[in-house]
């Protein structure tokens, strides 16, 4: 197994250096570029809750990236040092007339984290939130 | 004018040129702040973007709102086939649909 490890502050800009570094093992690991991208995205929505949500945008807190490659996966754990999150909503959220009629326009992220990966786990206490996203290698569709 | 957004607009139409390689939460702001000019057909060209996260699909929900508010059309143009799939998901599709370059030659 190989392990590449990164700790961010709590500031937006610095998710663009975790997404970047998911392109970059996502390829190495031999992913397909489809595959890649789903990566980045899922990567991108985790670190931006452990941002807002769980760091609660404290720019002292850090966001733990941890990215573990096998021969069949990549297992990605997002941590926040916040103080835990009760409640964590991932039905399937869509645009449709309702919520642009009551400007509700956010709310996506978990959504498209849970349908883009093949599997994932949530931990949170008192001590922070832990995301665990997995992805298993999948040949190119011809 | 932005360093985000180029405008080319003929007749009714605008098209919307986003200059940013990623829609997400830094350019959000950015790109959401010209859905308070619109025109009757407004295009968002998605050619130079490679990145389009949550936080960008919210500020592009802001032109879905002002279209509909003042009766305009919204499409999006030059959307890779990733970021169509995303858009499927959330059904952003059925409130921007895609349209071709070639469509719009009629409006010039």
């Amino acid at each position: 197994m190989q392990r590449v490890e990164l700790r961010i502050p709590s500031i937006p800009i610095f998710e663009r250096v975790v997404r970047a570094s998911a392109a970059e093992v996502g390829s190495a690991a031999g992913f397909s570029p489809e595959q890649v991208e789903d990566l980045k995205l899922a990567v991108s929505e985790a670190v931006n809750n452990a941002i807002d949500h769980g760091n609660r945008g404290d720019t002292a807190k850090l966001v733990g990236v941890t990215f573990d490659i096998d021969g069949e996966k990549i297992e990605i754990r997002i941590s926040d040092q916040g103080e835990g999150i009760e409640r964590i909503n991932v039905a399937r959220r869509v645009i449709d007339d309702e919520t642009l009629e009551a400007g509700y326009l956010r709310g996506f992220g978990m959504y498209l984290i849970s349908a883009l990966v093949d599997d994932y786990e949530i931990e949170s206490s008192q001590q922070g939130t832990v995301l665990t996203l997995r992805l298993y290698r999948k040949e190119p569709q011809q | 004018m932005s360093d985000i957004i180029r405008r080319e607009e003929f007749g009714d139409v605008v098209i919307l040129h986003i200059l940013t390689t990623s829609v997400d939460a830094i350019s959000a702001a950015a790109i959401a702040a010209e859905c308070r000019e619109m025109r009757p057909i407004t295009v968002l060209d998605f050619s130079e973007v490679s990145f389009i996260n949550s936080a960008g699909i919210s500020a592009l929900l802001k032109f879905v709102v002002s279209a509909r508010k003042a009766g305009y059309q919204l499409f999006a143009m030059n959307v890779t086939p990733h970021h169509q799939k995303i858009f499927k998901m959330v059904e952003m599709s059925r409130y921007m649909p895609t349209i071709e370059e070639r469509d719009l030659a009629a409006y010039r």
